[in-house]
């Protein structure tokens, strides 16, 4: 068609309709796609091609056997694997009694256990580790109070840290599973004379099998990815993504920090992989399903509110004392209170906070857009490019953020290209950010199109509006609530991510996570909690900004349109 | 009296789902609770089958009284409108359920699962999960699950709602001949009428938490005791006293004595006879056809009315007609319709 209409345009005839929706459609799918081979497939063909790079630059195999022929690397692996595994049984136990508790018992306080449970996401990852510190740690509030000293550096600290880190998501997935089942189907086992017992152990337990598994694979790849708790709290622990680090960081020695990043790569996609499988066999909602509402029943309601109680006060403690700590003027030594640990002593005090928010925001709204485009694009494209297109989009959420940013220095560092204009930019941190979160982002985004009934796009095709217009005026208002709740995720995850970043932050240029990180280095501990509740404090506002514009999204839709 | 339930009041905050309300169902009989929504008859339902409870009235069985028995200690079978089937168990598992919890032997369980499959008709679909099979297969799946303990009382919540048509008018006698069959006391909740009048041996008509008129379907069809049941149950003419004594007063001498605006005429369309004359009062206005029957429009002094003949009549718009109404055909109704709107 296009090879027709060109020569006809040329020539000066009245041009046959020059098709602007295939072009629009073009670019929809073009520059999203533009963005992924540049930003995330062509890094990570460098972290590899680096990976098999020898020291006399000839490609071969001999980083992977010195890798492998280290005790190093080995015992990384082991506590990595531990670690991810004991991290993965407590989160989804603690997670399994948190989301039986919202969805499935009648007590008061779930408001409260549900705004307690999401807390950790509202700051680093690290955060948890610095509570604990204040906590449990030599100079911690139980050590002073009862004397009972214990090494909270090492295997329990960062336990507990990674645990309650991944608490909120284990809670969100396998809640999500415990709701998908109909009320009506816990009354017909009751008419039929099933005991409670016998309900949780035969409708409970198997509708919520593959949310645990769900969970289960997701708070291991959050556990073995992360780095911030495992750089405070993980002491001599070494695992691999404290490992890539000091490869890097450390000792500068790339590719061998490849090597770890694509070894640390194999679990996580091989995880991701079986999570995406397993979420295909959760099955969907009913239709017309009926809410389960638990009535009252003592014998299971309190003891299950006691449990819930004391996780919620396990996870806001650990936040709380963060909070506390950084109000005090001279941990444990003068418990006086005082704002100066609010005065940044590290050079730059807080601008990496404002660069920081700046960045978030960039990537917010820039990522939202293109995800957006991508999801206009694929309605329109045809079907083989659609598909491996979709299956690009959700790879990213594969790649632990360390192997992403490790791929980032090896590639932006380089002068081989004009991307090294972009070493050293804020702007290559917002992108970063944009494809480490580019996968939630992608699906969310599709989920707010699956709902989209075709029949609105071609009612408006139909009366005349090209691509361009049924998408400003058809589509975005109708998905515009996923589209809020992407900005914000986006923004969120920015304002507290430290794992992708903290490989491409230069002296001059730094962002917040990385700013704790380096001051509780520099055993400006204080300092470090003051600046994580800054942090906090801009990334609860936002959630709240979030909320308050769904809600307000909400009731205008509900009263009907206004024409 | 089989199962009773006496003086049951429930309130959800200010609004009152159920309002004093007495009914009873006896041995083997099949009882239809038939209302608009929001009139009750779910909650009435839920609270016999021991899943809701009520602020005041008693539910008892056989005499003996329910109220403090949780629902799964009462031997009853339910089947609601979203089939509830358990997802994660086989057809075969399903059915078996209820006797696997009361501890019967496996054969013991395997046989009755076998003759409840075959009575369902469906003794393939064994091993199948509840996913892999059509709405109308469910919900007999969910009947097979119900009857399986010999439950004391059948409760079914709608059961055929959600089916398509000819689907549902299967299933519909099928409910009806197993009733009959097993002689199951069973309580069925509707909002179809047509179900009503099919399958019950009794109807209870709710309107506002209050049952409104209790009795046979050929009682509440013809003699309807309210503007509500007459308008619910079917389509009918209701025409004003004053009307009526202008009109035709020959029809007022079946009229209870009350002032004009307690009672209203209601006159079933079939039962207003129609004769082509040219000096007749009566004007069609609009003839729609509906196969084995025909719907006339017509003004008339008495106002609009609407026939239903199975004659063959050749009428078209614009003909002239005569009326002829017999005086017993005529049922004086309480009018609780306007009160309640006002």
């Amino acid at each position: 068609m296009t090879d027709k209409t060109l020569p006809r345009g040329t020539s000066g005839a009245p041009p046959a309709r020059f098709d602007g929706d295939k072009a629009l459609a073009l670019v929809c799918v073009g520059v999203p796609l533009i963005g992924l081979v540049l930003f995330f497939l062509y890094p990570m063909a460098i972290v590899f091609l680096r990976s098999i790079t020898t020291v006399d630059g000839e490609y071969g195999l001999s980083n992977y056997a010195e890798v492998l022929g280290s005790s190093g690397f080995w015992r990384a692996t082991r506590h990595s694997m531990i670690m991810g595994g004991a991290t993965t049984l407590l989160s989804v136990v603690l997670g399994f009694i948190i989301a039986h508790g919202l969805y499935r018992c009648a007590f008061r306080g779930k408001r409260l256990i549900r705004a307690v449970i999401v807390l950790p996401l509202l700051a680093p990852s690290l955060v948890q580790a610095l509570g604990l510190i204040f906590l449990l740690g030599r100079n911690g509030v139980v050590n002073q109070l009862f004397g009972v000293e214990m090494e909270i550096y090492g295997f329990w600290g960062l336990l507990i840290a990674n645990t309650l880190y991944a608490l909120p998501q284990a809670v969100m997935i396998i809640g999500a599973a415990l709701v998908l089942l109909d009320a009506r189907t816990y009354e017909a086992a009751e008419v039929m004379g099933a005991s409670p017992m016998r309900q949780f152990r035969d409708l409970t337990l198997p509708a919520a099998r593959f949310g645990i598994l769900n969970a289960a694979f997701v708070v291991f790849i959050i556990t073995i990815t992360d780095f911030g708790n495992a750089a405070v709290i993980g002491g001599d622990y070494s695992v691999l993504a404290t490992e890539i680090y000091s490869q890097v960081i450390g000792q500068r020695n790339f590719n061998m920090g490849a090597v770890v990043g694509i070894m640390l790569l194999l679990p996580t996609v091989a995880a991701y992989y079986i999570e995406r499988r397993a979420m295909r066999l959760q099955g969907r909602h009913p239709v017309n399903a009926q809410r389960f509402v638990p009535r009252f029943t003592p014998a299971r309601d309190l003891p299950m509110a006691g449990l819930n109680l004391l996780i919620c006060l396990a996870v806001l403690s650990v936040i709380a004392i963060v909070f506390y700590a950084s109000f005090v003027r001279l941990w444990p030594y003068n418990m006086s209170l005082t704002l100066k640990h609010y005065d940044i002593t590290l050079a730059g005090g807080y601008s990496s906070l404002w660069i920081t928010i700046w960045i978030s925001l960039a990537a917010a709204a820039g990522g939202t857009f293109l995800v957006f485009l991508l999801a206009v694009g694929l309605r329109r494209a045809p079907a083989m490019l659609a598909q491996p297109l979709q299956v690009l989009a959700a790879m990213p959420a594969a790649v632990p953020g360390m192997v992403l940013g490790l791929a980032y220095i090896l590639t932006f560092n380089s002068t081989a290209t004009p991307l090294y204009l972009l070493y050293g930019t804020a702007a290559l941190i917002g992108i970063v950010n944009f494809y480490h979160y580019h996968t939630q982002a992608f699906l969310t985004v599709m989920t707010g199109f699956r709902q989209l009934p075709s029949a609105l796009e071609e009612a408006a095709g139909s009366l005349g509006a090209g691509l361009g217009r049924v998408a400003v005026n058809i589509i975005a208002p109708f998905v515009a609530p996923m589209l809020i709740s992407v900005f914000f995720f986006l923004f969120m995850r920015s304002m507290v991510t430290l794992s992708a970043v903290v490989f491409l932050t230069t002296p001059d240029l730094s962002v917040a996570a990385v700013t704790i990180m380096r001051l509780d280095d520099a055993g400006l501990t204080s300092q470090a909690a003051a600046f994580s509740c800054c942090v906090m404090a801009v990334v609860a506002a936002a959630l709240l900004g979030m909320k308050a514009i769904l809600a307000y999204l909400g009731r205008n839709a509900g009263t009907g349109s206004d024409g | 009296m089989y199962l009773t339930v006496e003086h049951a009041t429930k309130t959800f905050g200010p609004f009152v789902a159920l309002d004093d309300v007495s009914i009873a169902i006896e041995k083997g009989e099949f009882v239809c609770l038939l209302g608009p929504s929001g009139c009750g008859k779910t909650t009435l339902l839920r609270i016999i089958a021991g899943l809701a409870e009520t602020d005041s009235g008693v539910v008892t069985i056989e005499g003996e009284t329910l109220s403090n028995q949780p629902a799964r200690k009462r031997g009853f079978g339910i089947v609601f409108q979203s089939y509830s089937l358990f997802p994660n168990m086989t057809v075969a598992e399903n059915i078996g359920y209820g006797l696997r919890i009361r501890g019967a032997a496996n054969d013991q369980i395997a046989a009755r699962v076998r003759e409840l499959l075959e009575l369902v008709k469906l003794p393939q679909l064994a091993d199948k999960f509840p996913s892999q099979l059509s709405g109308g297969q469910q919900q007999r799946i969910a009947l097979a699950r119900a009857i399986a303990v010999d439950p004391r009382v059948l409760l079914l919540d709608e059961p055929l709602s959600a089916l398509d048509a000819k689907v549902r008018a299967d299933l519909r006698s099928e409910i009806r001949q197993l009733q009959r069959t097993l002689g199951i006391p069973t309580l069925m909740v509707t909002h179809d009428q047509e179900e009503a009048l099919a399958l019950a041996d009794k109807i209870i008509c709710m309107n506002h938490g209050t049952v409104v008129q209790a009795g046979t379907p050929e009682d509440l069809y013809h003699r309807p005791e309210t503007r509500f049941v007459a308008d619910f149950m079917g389509t009918s003419n209701l025409i004003e006293t004053d009307v009526i004594r202008r009109v035709q007063p020959d029809l007022l001498q079946t009229r209870p004595d009350a002032p004009d605006a307690d009672y209203i005429a209601c006159i079933r369309p079939e039962h207003i006879e129609l004769t082509p004359d040219a000096d007749g009062t009566a004007t069609v206005r609009e003839i729609s056809f509906l196969g084995n029957l025909k719907r006339i429009e017509l003004d008339s002094p008495l106002g609009p009315l609407l026939v239903e003949t199975h004659g063959a009549g050749g009428f078209s718009p614009g003909d002239k007609l005569a009326l002829g109404i017999a005086p017993e055909h005529c049922v004086w109704v309480r009018d609780d319709v306007i009160g309640a709107a006002a």
